[in-house]
């Protein structure tokens, strides 16, 4: 237990209390909030890991972007905080045997490749040029339809906001 | 354990440099703009009224705390605190002098060396909406409701062309470190010089960004009372108040390290002073540079009128945006053509 | 390095793409650029179609690997094209009466088909997952296109919630592939198949990879969503997301399941198969009580799928040129179908049921002759395309050793000829009353070249299944 793993469990600790709070929260501001945490979380689980340039860009978009139109709707709905956001629980029998199923594999994963993953990144230096470089190179297709799918996702958001003719 | 130490003192000395630099930054706005408008100021507190800051900071703080009823008293006292680290953490990259030999020790003159500096900005920038945005819906008042809406949008508008305008800057500079930025411009091959498009659009978007006059519809008095604060009292308005100079502050650091050769003295180097006496040029340099920006922000706040709201906002995405972008294509062409 | 060979190499999707953009400008430039942009939109699709038929290239990849060109992907790009083709053709008039903004309309067509293009080409799970995107983008918006319509809105609410809970599976999977093999490249994930088939971490991605996919092509358990989404949504814009977004679906399918499922990844091969044999079953019993015929469309497509799977399980080159024989007779046989119903529908979305179609070789005989080929051709009655297609996947899956699979699809066939031919008895043998529908010379045309197509198909199926033996 170095230095490394306290601070990585902290992050962690933030990052999955947060998450909880985010699901179980009945105030859909609190939430929001929680998300917040959530995401700077992450965020510093990414410095530490050494991927500086991701770290910035989940705070960018994620907190800086994202949640700020999450908190814009959430602000703009009249008396949303009222409302007790949580539906009632259905299908309680197959939801509980679908948790538990992937739940199970999932941390038996876990469990398995346990021991084969090594627990500190190398050493490397800034990662933005290198992800600079591949996205104008061998990632450049990819980067290109994103482009696209965005073009597309706002001439969507256009046409279902647009006021009726 | 040493570089704990050391960024430890660093960041107390800034700290302490910042907020006394804050409070007297109010005393100079108000004799600044006196003189402008032809009257004396506060002469009052003290010699030459010198005094009157210390005097308002108390003032404040043994002010009755009013937190509003319906408010939302948690997110209501996280508002300002946001505010101000917001502000005063983005100063931790700007670099206000090169490295220096302290007792053994070599030091360099910015808090946080961090190799994605500019990304690190733009971040943190984007965080300054939370601020703003959360007080005006704790409180629970319309206007100040209407004023933290009105800051939101105008700050994600023109985050956008501040980002843009920094990108030029990277694309001749190569590198994303404040550092490195501010030793490409050594002599007087400054930014602002070489992307002079570029320049003006940081310098409008800082503006807007800081919500100074004439971008400063969020609190515009004759709409909205006090805007996003107006339900604020005693030392909690008194933080706004202090994130708003200490905005200023870091926004003007930002502009001289960007754009105006950062620390460099142009052609110091040629002087041959001791290395000592050049690091105390350096930050005097710097130091002087930011209070001429600084004095340019006051100067402006008291000569130019508010702008209306729908003027803001196509100024932001009409304007501003399209020149941004007409700066990034003529700089990657000028870089393309060898020029730089 | 890319350059202009890449782009060359990729001549369909260059098309699609670029006179979306241009589309785009125009729609927004000119006042009245709505003839224009059409004539531009369909131009292209049918010059980028008759490119994929005619101009089938060398197989090879372009683009640092991230796609694959010639050949497979050539082909698709023709089918996806030729559909979406076709659906211009059926909804000018039909999206010009119920909306102005057609100009859109246009766009999100163009831009769903470069998305179904880059599916079919896809050499790396990243392009996959964002031409999938881009297409189910395009459709959550196509089926609330008609703003004003409930009906057409939770279509289009109901998708976009369900499409975006499938999203995150299928990119779950993705994440949990690249962890396993280290890399999104489709050949290296499916070489390293034969040594990571033990291994959990692979299988899990693996099988959220499946249900994501799954839930695209509507395979019975996550098929919840056909029904109201096909019954919502406008049409034509149905007719495309049964046709195009299920072919690409299955080209994206084949193009990660089918080379090695015969030989490494055992289990998933049998969970394929009985997902098949409940797809096929249930689709067409549910079809069965369906009184609204694109109700009773949308459970054939969830039946069709199953027939579609039958022919991934087989994993053979008769499947999989089955399959894609099977997805061209499918496409002109259901967008053919949908545009009859589309041009009988009313402007509020009524008249769509059984009962409104009795009669109908009275007062209309051209629609309703064409609509009982597309219905002989669905059940699979030769000498129409559809008897082959489903010939060619059966045999695929009996060579393959499942015969108990084409057994099951034989006799699921069987059902579907009730609902199918109930309709036909019932436009020719009952009388009713109907106003005669406007003559809309674009939509006739294209109903009667989707019907030509199928007879040709059904009698000279070897064009396409010669052409497409060579791909396998």
């Amino acid at each position: 237990m170095d230095l490394f793993d306290i601070v990585f469990y902290c992050f962690a600790l933030i990052a999955v209390g947060s998450a909880v709070v985010v699901v179980f929260s009945r105030n859909i501001m609190y939430a929001a909030f929680a998300l917040l945490f959530a995401f700077f979380g992450i965020a510093g689980l990414y410095v530490l890991l050494q991927a500086d340039f991701l770290a910035v860009t989940q705070i960018l978009i994620y907190i800086g972007g994202i949640l700020v139109l999450m908190l814009f709707g959430v602000m703009l709905t009249n008396r949303v905080v009222d409302v007790d956001i949580k539906t009632g629980t259905l299908q309680i029998v197959p939801a509980a045997i679908l948790a538990a199923v992937v739940g199970g594999s999932l941390s038996g994963v876990f469990y398995s490749t346990w021991s084969t993953v090594s627990g500190t990144p190398s050493d490397v230096a800034t990662t933005t040029p290198a992800i600079g470089e591949m996205l104008m190179t061998s990632y450049i297709l990819p980067f290109e339809i994103a482009s696209i799918i965005l073009l597309v996702a706002l001439i969507g958001a256009a046409m279902i906001a647009r006021r009726k003719t | 354990m040493e570089f704990f130490i050391i960024s430890v003192i660093k960041i107390v000395i800034v700290l302490l440099i910042i907020l006394t630099v804050v409070a007297n930054l109010v005393y100079v706005e108000r004799k600044v703009s006196a003189a402008i408008q032809n009257r004396i100021g506060p002469n009052r507190v003290g010699p030459w009224g010198l005094l009157q800051s210390p005097a308002d900071v108390l003032k404040l703080f043994i002010k009755e705390d009013i937190v509003p009823s319906t408010a939302n008293p948690f997110i209501h006292s996280l508002a300002p605190v946001i505010s101000i680290s917001v502000a005063l953490v983005t100063f931790a990259v700007v670099p206000f002098g090169g490295s220096v030999e302290l007792f053994g020790h070599q030091v360099k003159l910015m808090i946080a060396d961090v190799n994605i500096g500019v990304l690190y900005i733009l971040a943190l920038t984007s965080l300054g909406v939370y601020g703003v945005t959360l007080s005006g819906w704790s409180s629970n008042n319309k206007y100040s409701l209407l004023g933290g809406l009105r800051a939101a949008a105008q700050l994600i508008s023109y985050e956008l062309s501040l980002g843009l305008s920094i990108i030029g800057v990277v694309m001749i500079s190569g590198s994303l470190e404040l550092d490195r930025i501010v030793e490409m411009q050594s002599g007087f091959q400054w930014n602002a010089f070489l992307t002079p498009i570029g320049f003006i659009t940081f310098i409008v978007a800082s503006f807007a960004e800081t919500n100074r006059l004439p971008f400063d519809l969020p609190e515009a008095e004759p709409e909205l009372v006090g805007g996003y604060h107006t339900e604020y009292s005693g030392m909690k308005f008194g933080t706004f108040f202090l994130a708003e100079y200490a905005n200023m502050i870091t926004a003007s650091s930002l502009i001289v390290t960007l754009f105006l050769g950062g620390w460099q003295f142009p052609f110091l180097e040629t002087f041959g002073l001791p290395a000592m006496m050049a690091t105390v040029v350096q930050v005097l340099t710097f130091v002087t540079k930011v209070a001429f920006v600084l004095f340019f922000f006051i100067w402006i706040r008291w000569t130019i009128p508010r702008f209306r709201y729908d003027q803001l906002m196509n100024l932001g995405w009409k304007v501003m945006l399209p020149l941004a972008l007409v700066n990034l294509v003529i700089t990657g062409g000028l870089i393309l053509a060898g020029l730089f | 390095m890319t350059g202009v060979e890449d782009l060359l190499q990729t001549t369909p999707l260059l098309i699609v793409s670029i006179s979306g953009l241009v589309v785009l400008v125009i729609d927004s430039i000119f006042r009245n650029g709505e003839r224009l942009a059409f004539w531009l939109a369909a131009t292209s699709l049918l010059a980028s179609g008759l490119h994929g038929l005619y101009g089938i290239g060398e197989t090879g990849t372009a683009f640092s690997g991230m796609l694959t060109t010639g050949g497979y992907a050539d082909f698709c790009a023709a089918l996806f094209s030729l559909a979406g083709f076709l659906t211009l053709l059926l909804s000018r008039d039909y999206i010009g009466s119920r909306t102005t903004d057609r100009g859109e309309y246009y766009v999100l067509i163009l831009f769903a088909v470069a998305g179904m293009i880059l599916m079919a080409s896809a050499a790396d799970l990243v392009v996959l997952f964002l031409g999938l995107e881009m297409m189910s983008l395009c459709f959550y918006v196509l089926a609330g296109f008609t703003r004003t319509s409930f009906a057409g809105n939770e279509a289009s609410l109901k998708y976009f919630l369900l499409g975006a809970f499938a999203t995150g599976f299928l990119l779950y999977g993705i994440a949990f592939l690249y962890g396993a093999v280290g890399s999104t490249n489709i050949d290296l994930i499916l070489s390293s198949a034969s040594h990571l088939r033990d291994q959990t971490f692979f299988l899990i991605g693996l099988s959220l990879l499946l249900i994501g996919f799954l839930f695209k092509v509507a395979a019975v358990p996550f098929h919840m969503w056909v029904p109201d989404v096909y019954e919502g949504a406008p049409t034509t814009v149905t007719g495309f997301m049964s046709t195009g977004g299920k072919a690409a679906a299955f080209s994206a399918l084949l193009l990660v399941f089918a080379p090695r499922l015969a030989s490494q990844i055992g289990p998933v091969r049998e969970v394929i198969a009985v997902i098949a044999a409940v797809t096929m079953i249930g689709g067409n019993i549910l079809a069965l009580s369906q009184e609204n015929i694109k109700r009773m469309l949308a459970y054939s497509s969830v039946a069709h799928a199953g027939y579609l799977l039958t022919g991934v399980v087989a994993a053979n080159g008769s499947g999989s040129t089955g399959i894609l024989f099977y997805l061209a007779a499918y496409t002109l046989m259901n967008c053919g179908a949908f545009g009859v119903v589309a041009l009988l529908e009313s402007r509020e979305g009524g008249r769509t049921s059984f009962q409104d179609y009795s009669g109908l070789s009275k007062s209309s005989p051209v629609l309703a002759g064409l609509m009982a080929l597309f219905m002989f051709s669905l059940t699979g009655i030769p000498p129409f395309a559809g008897f082959f297609a489903k010939y060619a996947v059966f045999s695929g899956a009996v060579a393959a050793g499942y015969t108990w699979l084409a057994i099951i699809g034989v006799l699921a066939s069987l059902i579907s000829v009730y609902y199918y031919l109930r309709l036909v008895v019932l436009m020719y043998f009952s009388e009713g009353e109907h106003p005669v529908p406007a003559p809309v010379p674009l939509a006739y045309a294209a109903l009667l070249a989707a019907a030509g197509a199928v007879l040709f198909l059904g009698l000279f199926p070897s064009t396409i299944l010669d052409l497409t033996a060579t791909f396998f």
